[in-house]
């Protein structure tokens, strides 16, 4: 379980959050909606502690994480795995290398188990044909699947973290992702690999998420797709947009 | 920026500064990055570093004969242009080009690396960006620089030579008795030391200011520009102490 309690953090006079609560099991399918810049992906990194808040704490399985050590820093890290929009990929290295990366830095596989093991999950992901590209001629779409190939390697996380996983890419690219997101979370026995997924598009947040959350300079809305397409919340009800509700609505 | 803020990032400068020396001896060590470092910061500097310091040493060398023509002392220009460039010009020169090109070549790479969220992957797969990052481009620079400080200064002289040999017509030999005379342990170890520190200093500077980039493209510009101005103050700065402390450590009166 991830815990974020009581968390402020702020950027000189610009205060990003005050006073924010969260908590998820590692099993939860989340999507965190909120406009462009509101923090969203701040949140991201603060459940990784790769950023550090004011004040509050931020607990994974109980333990504080900044009471952790190094190590165990790391080896909490390895219960998630994070892929930034556009993939964050190191762009010296090729997509076998960039897939490879956290095999070579901790594990003593040779050269032929990381080859066997980067083209099992390159298959899977559908970039076999693409292990020997640079990040630079890939698609937006692809960078991605990388990305997730990468988060993948050393084995499976118990939750994903997926930043704005479907900006930047057309419907069809969009929807093959969203699909790829949701037959990777089931495939994590004995339990399904949970995901929190910060994104604004709502349409896409629907096809993965089952909880959303809407994220101002705290958390104003916590809840399921119903609860989401009823809300009183004017301001919520105009960044899902009244069209989308109501199809919703009907849906359901 | 707030004094808190600057306080805070002094923190940090320490910090990388401190890193970069004491986790350098422990392990995992990153050779295949300090070996490609080496190869951009030294390898590829190279033919810059001979034109800037053959050019200085030309320059230096008329300047000098037609100085010291007037004063009837043209033959010591070979043991001005030697100290000059040895001591303070070379190091200095070497120090300032390097920079220009490999310190802010670090900023900009790793400020990238920063914003693209890669140093972040680095941590989440339990990678220390102080070791893979910083590290090997503080060995290769401290390690790059005095070699390339060596060439230049070897350069520069022979710049020299030519200047004062066919253009102001002194006698080749007698210049290069006046080198031989000033390659004492004094003068090799003045000229020797400040690379070091000079390659260590600028190496942390544009580090801390890659990884310290915020605030997108402008951001880039802004830490990359830092990394310059601020390594090149540090080095001018730093070269008044130490030819300071160097003069007092050879007990040589001012």
């Amino acid at each position: 379980m991830i815990e974020l309690q009581d968390i402020r953090l702020a950027y000189g006079k610009n205060v990003v959050f005050d006073g924010l609560n969260f908590a998820a099991e590692f099993h939860e399918k989340i999507a965190i909606l909120g406009g462009s810049g509101i923090g969203k992906t701040t949140l991201l990194k603060l459940m990784l502690g790769l950023a550090v808040p004011d004040s509050g704490r931020v607990l994974i399985d109980g333990e504080d994480i900044s009471e952790m050590s190094p190590e165990r820093l790391r080896l909490a890290r390895m219960k998630f795995s994070i892929v930034f929009q556009e993939g964050a990929l190191f762009d010296s290295m090729n997509v076998k290398e960039n897939i490879a990366f956290s095999l070579r830095e901790y594990t003593d596989f040779s050269e032929e188990a990381i080859d066997k093991r980067v083209r099992e999950i390159a298959g899977r992901l559908g970039i076999e044909h693409a292990i020997y590209l640079m990040p630079e001629e890939l698609s937006g779409g692809m960078q991605r699947r990388v990305a997730i190939a990468r988060s993948f390697a050393t084995g499976k996380p118990k939750m994903m973290l997926y930043d704005e996983p479907t900006t930047g890419l057309d419907p069809l690219t969009a929807a093959n992702i969203c699909t790829l997101i949701n037959e990777l979370s089931m495939d994590g026995p004995p339990d399904k690999i949970g995901l929190v997924a910060v994104t604004h598009k709502v349409t896409d947040a629907v096809k993965i998420a089952d909880r959303f959350i809407y994220l101002t300079n705290n958390i104003t809305f916590d809840g399921n797709i119903r609860e989401m397409t009823n809300t009183s919340d004017t301001e919520l009800r105009e960044f899902i947009g009244e069209l989308f509700s109501r199809v919703c609505s009907k849906d359901i | 920026m707030d004094l808190k803020a600057q306080v805070a990032s002094l923190q940090e400068f320490y910090l990388v500064c401190v890193s970069a020396i004491t986790k350098a001896f422990k392990k995992p060590y990153y050779t295949k990055e300090t070996i490609e470092q080496m190869d951009y910061a030294g390898v590829g500097s190279f033919f810059i570093v001979v034109f800037v310091s053959l050019f200085i040493g030309m320059a230096l060398s008329l300047q000098l004969s037609a100085e010291l023509s007037s004063l009837g002392l043209k033959m010591y220009t070979g043991r001005v242009v030697g100290l000059a460039i040895i001591k303070e010009i070379g190091p200095v020169a070497i120090a300032i080009s390097f920079t220009g090109r490999v310190g802010a070549g670090i900023a900009s790479e790793l400020g990238s690396m920063k914003l693209g969220h890669q140093i972040d992957i680095l941590r989440v797969h339990g990678v220390d960006p102080i070791k893979k990052l910083v590290i090997p481009r503080v060995i290769s620079a401290i390690v790059m620089l005095p070699i390339l400080t060596l060439i230049g200064d070897a350069v520069s002289i022979i710049g020299g030579y030519y200047i004062a040999a066919f253009v102001s017509h002194q006698s080749g030999s007698f210049y290069w008795s006046q080198i031989k005379d000033i390659m004492n342990f004094e003068t090799v170890t003045t000229g020797m030391v400040k690379p070091f520190i000079f390659g260590y200093l600028l190496a942390c500077i544009s580090c801390y200011a890659g990884l310290s980039t915020k605030g997108g493209a402008i951001g880039l510009r802004r830490s990359t520009t830092r990394a310059v101005v601020f390594s090149t103050i540090t080095i001018i700065v730093m070269d008044f102490l130490l030819t300071k402390v160097l003069l007092y450590a050879f007990g040589k009166e001012v």
